[in-house]
């Protein structure tokens, strides 16, 4: 009964670090910038919700300053940040920095704008419902496993059906030649910041419901992202996915024999045995050294 | 490189010039958590600390202005230690105010190799009696709290299977071996206990864990915001027995969140409506200033400082200089303390004792059940 | 006063050495890694631990302190440094937050988030050295050693090699140069001198938990040499004085409130490493984007 609940727990948990990991995997795969910044995306997108519902404007306005939030940070760090950068010299760790810088700051920004202790968003919706005898589900474990199921379908459609998809894994297999065929690379990047950062949203707005916020998250939260991206298999978004749940549960399920100070440690354990037994991931093409 | 050292001159010249104006004529120092997770900490111990700082120099309890130089421990102990180190180097104080029971044991070397006090008021892990001549507490210590917790829960609730929820840390731990000692002595057991970590907020693996043990009763053992999300999601996640904590819990989030209904909390015991002067002093004015009733930490805090009037006032009246080993003398030496809760003594080993009150949060609001002495 | 300002000294030494090694492999070798604050806590504990059960000299703790982050970055380099930069880093940073956990759970080792308590002051030839004006002797030479091991380094053939590496690693793996083997040693060395720092800061402060050894030390550690600027000698130690002297320039300004010290420092390094990245890549000692 234990392990069939701390497995459901770990779906629930996997499903919200598929949702986190995504958007990181879709950047990066498309435009190889390692986007650090990632975790402040997440951080702006829960609190401008937090801030938005909390004062009483309902879901869906939270929902829209969210969604805005995270998509003109993004946007701003591609525009003003990461091109710049790429004209002169872009190499990757450079890239790496300016990205960890931006975090850093943003992160304590809104420290001392809304504190630094832990808030959450009230909502009936995190009680848990005992489903069968021992074991409990909330709604909101159901509306993030319903999301990343959604999701996954829908950013398949997107980037196999649609030209803008297309364009994306264009990018990510050859930039130059993308050229060749008449399209700007830049602009296809900037679709990637768009798109990615937007993603972050369903995952920012469950966690402030669930675990809460506080403006360290976003470090995890990148943590995270990385982890799922490199065991998943970069350049693959079903990878990332994949590897966000089995992060999930490996995490829970670990409880079953640790005690809950390791979990964190589970993660990276796993991580670091991918990177070093098998680098192209889960689901990954093979990684030239 | 000479453009490197001219940059590094600027700055030490900066910091030349940044340092602090000569102090005032009594300064006292306090480790107080003021930025990061627990700064709801440091703003309750300072409303108590200010307070008794205002009363004693409107008094002219002592020769010259006193005043309190915070520096910012952030509940942990290493930047306590550098907090302290300055204190101690720097600003030069013979006496402080601590708290934390991590931030007190780390500084605690740093106060006795330098002769300075430092007093408690918050922590209350029961390691903090054994760190020396110069570490006192004005707090009743865990251990006595839960000495009052368990018969209670035990024989007046016939609650007989505790769960522990514990931070990995050492206040966690410490209520972790009391818990241990004192269950089975009431004839009660303590089932099972799950340590959490210190940065941890996701406790939904815990509370399944917890659920299986079926456990009556569950102990929660943290502080901060940590301690509400436990409790949050213990209830979130269909845990419906009985939770029990112990006094870190009573700030003002907690206490307001509506999941701590009914929960079970220890405290040092005050009475705040008691007649006597100094309480009373205390009670009307903390309430006139912040527009809320105070609770024990205000209390230990204004103690805290209180106790430093008091020595060094006694000190200056024999003509000798305040210092730390002066103090610790003058405090051997002095009977009783009239301080906010009554009059008070001091133990060999520089603790006092309180009662210990239980009490349970309803609406808001722990009220009494009922009160232990130690004596 | 002076105590303050020997205080500052001894602790930029302490985290100038820590820059110095780590721009050895980020600057020279191009090995990217944010587990720094690992081999410095291990120093840390290590020495510690020497101290307080077998011989509080020195020599004794140093030598303690520098095997263990050897052999420690040994086992880590040798399966790490055969994948391509990024896995590095996401490598190192998994060892960054399983240092954390291991450093938090192995009480009887580190006390755990209560730490090592007591530690007895550094023994130099029979000399107790706690006060920090004599403690700044110490730490100084230990910095004027380091970097001068260092920069021997960086002048040798060994040094040549890294920098062809760092270049481009296929051309001096096509030249016969065995790679993982150079690039191994290079963290090794770093990892070691960094445990010196290590030693010399648990015997100083007398109390090391490890808060001091979490990701957040790593990134300040990283971000000293990148402000520095990498690959240079000054830069490093500029970075770290300037680091280092922040909070205290920051609290200089009045209107501030004490509660947002801390957050400011972090915005103003944070930003610094950005608009550095965009516009100097080089750092404040190094040469300017584009030349």
């Amino acid at each position: 009964m234990l392990a069939i609940q701390l497995a459901i727990t770990g779906l629930q948990t996997g499903a919200l670090y598929a949702l986190t990991a995504v958007g990181f995997s879709l950047i990066f795969g498309s435009t190889r910038i390692f986007h650090f910044a990632h975790g402040a995306t997440f951080v702006i997108a829960a609190y401008l919700f937090y801030w938005v519902y909390g004062t009483g404007w309902g879901l869906v306005p939270g929902v829209l300053a969210a969604t805005l939030g995270a998509v003109f940070f993004g946007l701003v760090l591609d525009r003003l940040v990461y091109v710049p950068i790429q004209r002169h010299e872009g190499s990757f760790f450079t890239v790496f920095v300016a990205s960890f810088g931006v975090g850093i700051a943003v992160q304590n920004v809104i420290g001392m704008i809304f504190g630094r202790g832990f808030t959450s968003v009230s909502t009936p919706l995190s009680r848990s419902a005992e489903i069968i005898p021992g074991v409990y589900v909330s709604p909101l474990a159901w509306i993030a496993m319903l999301c990343t199921a959604l999701l996954l379908g829908g950013l398949h459609f997107f980037l196999r059906r649609t030209h803008t998809g297309a364009a994306l894994r264009a990018l990510a297999d050859d930039p130059e030649l993308v050229r060749t065929f008449g399209l700007n690379p830049r602009r296809i990047a900037a679709t990637a910041f768009v798109v990615g950062s937007a993603l972050v949203v369903p995952a920012a707005i469950i966690t402030s419901a669930t675990t809460g916020l506080n403006p360290t998250i976003g470090h995890h939260v990148m943590l995270i992202s990385l982890a799922a991206t490199i065991v998943g298999g970069i350049g693959s978004i079903p990878g990332t996915m994949l590897a966000g749940l089995l992060l999930g549960l490996a995490e829970s399920l670990a409880l079953l024999v640790v005690d809950s100070q390791w979990t964190e440690a589970v993660t990276f354990a796993i991580l670091f045995a991918f990177i070093v037994i098998r680098p192209s991931g889960l689901l990954g093409r093979v990684v030239a050294h | 490189m000479s453009k490197a050292f001219t940059i590094m001159g600027a700055f030490a010249a900066c910091v030349c010039y940044a340092m602090p104006a000569a102090a005032a004529d009594h300064t006292i120092g306090a480790l107080f958590p003021l930025s990061g997770p627990n700064a709801v900490y440091g703003d309750v111990f300072m409303a108590g600390s200010d307070l008794a700082v205002e009363h004693i120099n409107a008094d002219h309890m002592l020769s010259g202005p006193m005043s309190i130089a915070y520096e910012d421990s952030q509940g942990l102990p290493q930047p306590a230690v550098v907090g302290m180190t300055k204190l101690v180097n720097v600003t030069g104080v013979p006496y402080t105010l601590s708290a934390f029971t991590g931030v007190s044991k780390a500084i605690s070397t740093l106060a006795m190799r330098n002769s300075v006090i430092a007093v408690n008021g918050g922590g209350v892990g029961p390691d903090l009696a054994d760190l020396g001549e110069y570490f006192w507490n004005v707090i009743p210590l865990a251990n006595l709290e839960v000495r009052a917790a368990v018969p209670y829960l035990v024989e007046s609730l016939g609650l007989k299977k505790i769960a522990l929820i514990y931070v990995d840390d050492p206040l966690g731990q410490a209520l972790k071996d009391e818990l241990e000692t004192e269950m089975p002595k009431a004839g009660g057991e303590l089932v099972d206990s799950f340590s959490v970590p210190t940065s941890a907020q996701q406790f939904s693996g815990v509370a399944a864990q917890v659920r299986a043990t079926g456990a009556d009763a569950v102990y929660v053992a943290s502080y901060g915001n940590q301690q509400l999300q436990i409790v949050k999601q213990l209830r979130d996640n269909g845990v419906d027995a009985q939770i029990a904590t112990y006094s870190g819990y009573a700030v003002p989030d907690a206490l307001a969140l509506p999941e701590s209904e009914g929960m079970i909390i220890t405290g040092q015991s005050v009475d705040f409506s008691s007649e006597d002067p100094v309480t009373k002093r205390f009670v009307d004015e903390f309430k006139a200033k912040y527009d809320r009733d105070p609770t024990a930490y205000n209390v230990n805090y204004y103690n805290a400082t209180l106790l430093y009037g008091i020595l060094a006032a006694a000190l200056e009246a024999d003509g000798t200089a305040i210092t730390g080993e002066a103090l610790l003398a003058k405090r051997r030496a002095t009977k009783s303390f009239d301080l906010v809760g009554g009059t008070v003594s001091f133990q060999d080993n520089g603790t006092l004792l309180f009662p210990i009150e239980v009490k349970q949060i309803k609406g808001g609001r722990a009220e009494a059940v009922t009160s232990v002495s130690f004596n | 006063m002076e105590a303050y300002i020997y205080n500052l000294v001894n602790l930029i030494a302490i985290y100038a050495i820590l820059a110095v090694t780590l721009n050895f492999i980020m600057g020279y070798a191009g090995i990217y890694s944010l587990a720094h604050a690992v081999f410095f806590g291990l120093g840390a504990y290590v020495a510690a631990w020497v101290a307080l059960h077998v011989h509080p000299s020195i020599f004794v703790t140093l030598a303690a302190a520098m095997a263990s982050a050897a052999a420690l970055s040994l086992l880590l380099a040798l399966p790490a440094l055969r994948v391509r930069g990024e896995y590095f880093v996401a490598a190192s940073l998994g060892l960054q937050v399983l240092a954390v956990t291991v450093f938090s759970e192995w009480k009887s080792f580190t006390g755990g988030i209560g730490g090592v308590l007591a530690i007895p002051p550094a023994d130099v030839f029979g000399v107790e050295v706690f006060k920090p004006q004599h403690f700044a002797i110490v730490s100084l030479i230990a910095l004027i050693v380091v970097i001068g091991l260092i920069n021997a380094l960086v002048h040798s053939s060994f040094g040549r090699n890294l920098r062809a590496i760092r270049d481009s690693e296929s051309a001096a793996a096509s030249f016969g140069k065995n790679v993982p083997m150079i690039k191994t040693l290079s963290v090794v060395i770093s990892a070691a001198l960094a445990a010196v720092a290590g030693a010399l800061y648990a015997s100083y402060m007398s109390f090391i938990n490890v808060e001091s050894f979490t990701l957040d030390t790593s990134v300040l550690v990283m971000a000293m040499v990148i402000i520095g600027g990498t690959g240079t000698v000054a830069g490093p130690i500029v970075g770290a004085a300037l680091l280092m002297l922040l909070p205290s320039a920051i609290s200089w300004i009045d209107f501030l409130p004490q509660t947002e010290v801390g957050a400011l420092q972090q915005i103003i390094y944070g930003l610094g490493m950005t608009l550095l990245m965009i516009f100097r890549p080089g750092g404040i000692v190094g040469r300017r984007a584009g030349v």
